[in-house]
């Protein structure tokens, strides 16, 4: 089973700090399926500037960035699975589409996504993913369908 | 028109009207994904996917410009499905 530490995940992302979302990835199998976390903690920028005495509610980690790390774990499975199989990825990678989000549950500082994502379909230099977001035994998110896309561009990750 | 045509058409406007958000009346034949509903090359590429897995077919990415409405769609389709409408 392969796992890779964050600063393998930056060998393949070209996300930085503070929107590389992916943490560390606990199992990989190339083509096929990842598993990764993202500690989400109170010092995430997207907590910065908030009142006080908010609710607890305002904690929430942002649906939005919760999508986005799932879309960058997944990334992580297709980029690393093209670099095993001898296919460069060149161009600028970007966010495409999320489509059949479910989101059944929040998640706060403290929590450790999870998410499991599936390569569901590859069409050239467009993958499109699928799969779910944990935290603990609680499954917060269903993702039925991210696209993810490599366009003509800037280079992707630092490669090294 | 034959059955399996229309058939066949009006699978293909559900899955783009799905992609393009719209309802699938508003995909006329010959109204154009780009002008008439803002579609971009994501949607298109989303298009594509969507009818590939479907149909268990595989249509070759240099068709897409061509795809500009239903009914170049449905030709596309069409072709590479081997059908006989």
């Amino acid at each position: 089973m392969i796992t890779l530490e964050h600063a393998d995940i930056r060998r393949i992302l070209p996300h930085r700090h503070p929107v590389l979302l992916v943490d560390r990835v606990l199992e990989l199998e190339p083509g096929s399926r990842i598993v990764a976390t993202k500690t989400v903690t109170g010092s995430e920028p997207c907590y910065a500037g908030l009142e006080e005495d908010l609710p607890a509610s305002a904690y929430a980690y942002p649906a939005s960035l919760l999508v986005e790390s799932f879309g960058q774990t997944g990334a992580v499975l297709w980029l690393y699975s093209a670099a095993m199989a001898g296919e460069r990825s060149e161009g600028t990678l970007i966010f495409g589409s999320a489509r059949e989000v479910t989101i059944t549950g929040r998640a706060y500082p403290g929590d450790v996504l999870r998410h499991t994502v599936e390569i569901d379909q590859l069409i050239g230099d467009n993958a499109f993913m699928r799969g779910e977001t944990w935290v603990g035994d609680r499954r917060i998110a269903t993702l039925g369908s991210v696209l993810a896309v490599v366009r003509e561009g800037l280079a992707v990750g630092t490669g090294s | 028109m034959s059955e399996a045509r229309e058939k066949h058409l009006d699978e293909l406007r559900e899955i783009v009207a799905e992609v393009l958000e719209v309802e699938p009346e508003e995909i006329t034949e010959t109204g154009s994904f780009v002008e008439e509903h803002e579609a971009d090359s994501l949607r298109a590429i989303e298009i594509l996917a969507r009818i590939e897995k479907k149909y268990k077919i595989d249509i070759p990415q240099s068709e897409l410009p061509q795809m500009e409405n239903l009914k170049a769609v449905y030709d596309v389709v069409a072709h590479q499905a081997g059908w006989q409408d």
